[in-house]
């Protein structure tokens, strides 16, 4: 009895140990808005989706590679018209039914169902015409609208349980968006402060970590303060002005994430002096982005490893679209760019441009939140090209303004436009650059226009190989450069930081969460 | 009377104007889930006539058709997918326990001032902790918190409610009530309110008289001053309840105040509604507690034994 007694509270202690040893807390930017992976509005949301479901196809954070957990083959179909999945068998979703391909057609159709308010689902519209289901050969065939060099990319979303829905309507307000059921690692369960996460051990998929929980993070340094103190485990964005301070802990190691994203001005090519190439030319030698690195992020000129790394057409350095010809200027060159203004017309009097008779005055706006990762950056470009004789005012557009209108080209009354672009596994600029008819280019800012800019778009929607479609957007790149619809300025990362009792802790691109199966917590 | 009236009424005007204000504010439910331009107008239009939202009237005939039977909808923003009676049912506890907290030094106060217990010297000691803001002192109690890890359900071992999705913390709560019952002036109002109202009371002839036959003042004053005293009491609760908002909004507590913030910030119409329902609610509550406790002591006075002539 006495030893029976003993190795119950030993057993009891060993597991207290191990339960304890194996939850996560972690701090969010906020709470994700919804569990519904084709509602996904914000990052927070798409991180959180990353835990619970599958996408039909991944890139690894390791490899690169293109990859899947739920395809156990695929077949390309009519030249590329259609691509066959078959699923991989024992799949299980988390109330334990099988994963089957009439689940993956209802997403399709759910994708594709006008009524659904998705944002993403954009996208999928131009891209996917349907699905078909084959049980037999456990598999789905999903048709394009036309051929891509890239379909696996095409159709990689997160995959619905088709048993959890009535019908391809799905309401935003659906009882899933609290507790979403899916394929992924873990299980979600949302409240009002928190979404606590619990691992589901399935067949293609086992995660180490048993408790995951999602915090709101409220105070940047609160949030930093608890993580040293062992409040929580994990914070995904560490503010720049906080980063010291968590590299100085010996108990907390600070992570790149990579978001994706590059950040630009957006130049308005209709306006006043800025119809001139060479003018535009002349904004982009005038812009010293090393110091505004220094001066709005705090980057340290002798950092080996920088968060911010200069771009010099639309693609992060990364991607094999990035045209590595094309130099970046990192530094300006006020000399270079008096030459190219005097060469659009031209003349500086008292320091000050004038065009036409008039000053060179340019209206400056800049997507309101992007402040928190670059602080001041709005008055410092506005410096840096006073500095340079332009006359400026600056102007903060809110979110909301930003997506409403500065997408949707509504915002004509600016010269020039801060924002970002953050992209996932597809990295197509063609709504950003081509001229705004036929439904083409549904997010350039300022309604660019270039008949040859868009031919080199035509060529990559075409393009049927990998090689074809880079080419074409190398091309895209190098002639971008030179007319300077956008002064392309960096790919910023943003910082986690990770207590060192987590272990193997990938953080993948944009997704973060992809290779969650490999941590572990001692 | 027109206080019963007025408790009665204030569910249903309450929501009505609410309905009104929201809908002069920017931004709505369907441009929330699915800004305009970025989802497809087709989709926007199904989610405007889903939510009723072609016009406020037809909004609030909506909400209010549904809302007799107890049916406040589902929020489609703040928490979507939860039935917003749900959300206000798992608040309205959280709030009145941090109200019972703050009530318990404004309840002490209330008594100390009344019966002497505290010597007037104190008053300036009271000022003193009135001075720090509530929002200053909350978030001072946040970061304590929050860096020590103490906002846990069984924080320090106090075992606490832990029931299907209603959870509290301990120190949370106990900080929102201290943060409620003290900064502000709330401690200190009501000591020199209640000593002011008796002090006043005090000077009436009626009391010398009643010295001189020796009997004790407060007896004699004691049933005139009450309705005061009670008006008084009714006033502080609702500042309280204002108070709830910020507290609750800063140290993160899920009640009734956070909630009401949180769909304000998002636009969600539903949880908006049902939120300041509750509000109503309690507000409606404390006017009919008024005016019952109004008539108890007027009946009190009058069923007292006549003074022999």
């Amino acid at each position: 009895m006495g030893r029976l007694r003993h190795l119950l509270v030993g057993v009891g202690l060993v597991s207290a140990v191990f339960l304890t040893g194996s939850n996560v807390d972690y701090f969010e930017e906020q709470l994700p808005s919804t569990m519904i992976p084709i509602y996904a509005r914000t990052m927070v949301d798409r991180r959180a989706h990353e835990l619970v479901f599958d996408r039909m196809f991944y890139r690894s954070a390791i490899t690169n590679e293109l990859r899947s957990r739920l395809v156990e083959r695929y077949q390309v179909l009519e030249g590329g018209k259609k691509i066959k999945l078959v699923l991989r068998s024992g799949v299980k979703w988390h109330d334990g039914k099988d994963l089957t391909p009439d689940d993956v057609c209802f997403t399709v159709d759910a994708l594709l169902n006008e009524k659904n308010p998705s944002n993403d689902a954009k996208d999928y519209r131009e891209a996917l015409a349907g699905c078909e289901s084959q049980p037999k050969e456990n598999s789905a065939v999903i048709a394009f609208r036309k051929i891509y060099h890239n379909p696996r990319e095409r159709v990689a979303f997160h995959v619905l349980p088709k048993h959890k829905f009535d019908s391809s309507q799905i309401s935003p307000d659906d009882d899933f968006a609290l507790r979403p059921i899916g394929t992924g690692p873990v299980k979600g369960s949302k409240g009002r402060r928190e979404v606590s996460f619990s691992s589901v051990p399935n067949a293609h998929r086992r995660a180490n970590v048993a408790q995951l929980q999602l915090k709101e993070g409220g105070d940047p340094f609160v949030q930093v303060r608890t993580l040293i103190n062992a409040g929580v485990q994990g914070v995904i964005a560490v503010a720049p002005p906080l980063r010291p301070e968590v590299a100085a802990s010996d108990d907390v190691a600070l992570k790149s994430y990579d978001l994706r994203s590059w950040w630009f001005i957006a130049v308005n090519t209709a306006s006043g002096a800025l119809k001139h190439q060479k003018v535009r030319q002349a904004l982009d030698l005038t812009i010293d982005r090393s110091e505004l690195r220094e001066l709005t992020i705090g980057v340290d000129k002798d950092d080996p490893n920088p968060p911010c790394e200069f771009i010099s057409g639309p693609f992060v350095q990364s991607s094999p679209y990035y045209n590595r010809q094309v130099k970046v200027a990192e530094r300006s060159d006020r000399a270079r760019a008096g030459t190219l203004m005097e060469q659009a017309g031209a003349t500086k009097a008292a320091g000050r441009w004038t065009m036409d008779g008039a000053p060179v005055n340019l209206r400056i706006g800049m997507n309101a939140p992007l402040d928190t990762e670059a602080r001041d950056l709005l008055n410092q470009i506005g410096n840096q090209l006073q500095a340079g004789g332009f006359d400026r005012q600056v102007y903060r557009v809110t979110a909301d303004d930003w997506n409403r209108k500065a997408v949707a080209g509504q915002l004509k009354d600016f010269d020039l436009l801060i924002g970002k672009w953050s992209f996932g596994m597809v990295e197509y600029v063609n709504p950003l650059f081509h001229s705004r008819k036929g439904g083409k280019g549904s997010m350039n800012i300022f309604n660019y226009s270039n008949p040859e800019v868009d031919k080199i778009l035509t060529r990559f929607d075409a393009a049927r190989t990998d090689t074809e479609a880079r080419d074409a957007y190398h091309d895209l790149h190098s002639l971008l450069a030179k007319d300077l619809p956008y002064i392309f300025l960096w790919k910023l990362d943003t910082k986690s930081a990770w207590r060192n009792e987590v272990r193997n802790n990938t953080i993948a691109p944009y997704y973060y969460f992809t290779e969650f199966d490999g941590w572990t917590i001692q | 009377m027109v206080r019963g009236a007025a408790g009665i009424l204030l569910p249903l005007i309450v929501p009505a104007i609410i309905a009104m204000i929201i809908w002069g504010l920017p931004g709505d439910p369907a441009t929330t889930i699915c800004p305009q331009g970025t989802c497809g107008e087709t989709a926007r239009q199904a989610l405007i006539e889903r939510y009723s939202l072609t016009s406020p009237y037809a909004f609030l005939y909506s909400w209010l058709s549904r809302a007799i039977f107890l049916d406040f909808g589902i929020s489609p923003v703040t928490i979507a997918g939860k039935e917003v009676w749900a959300l206000v049912a798992t608040s309205v506890p959280n709030t009145a326990l941090v109200m019972l907290l703050a009530l318990g030094p404004i309840t002490v106060g209330t008594f100390g001032a009344a019966l002497g217990w505290f010597p007037r010297q104190l008053d300036a000691v009271f000022q003193g902790i009135g001075v720090v803001p509530a929002v200053i002192f909350a978030l001072f109690c946040v970061a304590f918190i929050t860096i020590f890890d103490l906002g846990g359900i069984g924080a320090f071992g106090i075992p606490m409610f832990e029931y299907d999705n209603w959870e509290v913390s301990p120190m949370k709560l106990l900080a929102g009530g201290l943060v409620l019952g003290l900064a502000d002036g709330a401690l200190s109002g009501a000591v020199s309110g209640t000593r002011s109202v008796f002090d006043t009371e005090f000077k009436q002839r009626y009391i010398g008289i009643a010295i001189l036959r020796g009997e004790r003042p407060m007896v004699n004053a004691a049933p005139n001053v009450l309705p005061t005293l009670i008006g008084q009491f009714r006033s502080r609760v609702l500042h309280l309840l204002s108070g709830t908002v910020i507290i609750e909004v800063i140290l993160g507590i899920e009640g009734l105040g956070d909630l009401l913030w949180r769909a304000t910030l998002d636009n969600d119409y539903f949880v908006v509604l049902g939120a300041a329902w509750g509000f109503a609610l309690i507000s409606s509550f404390l006017l009919i507690f008024q005016a019952i406790s109004g008539v108890v002591v007027e009946l009190m006075i009058r069923r007292s034994p006549s003074v022999p002539t």
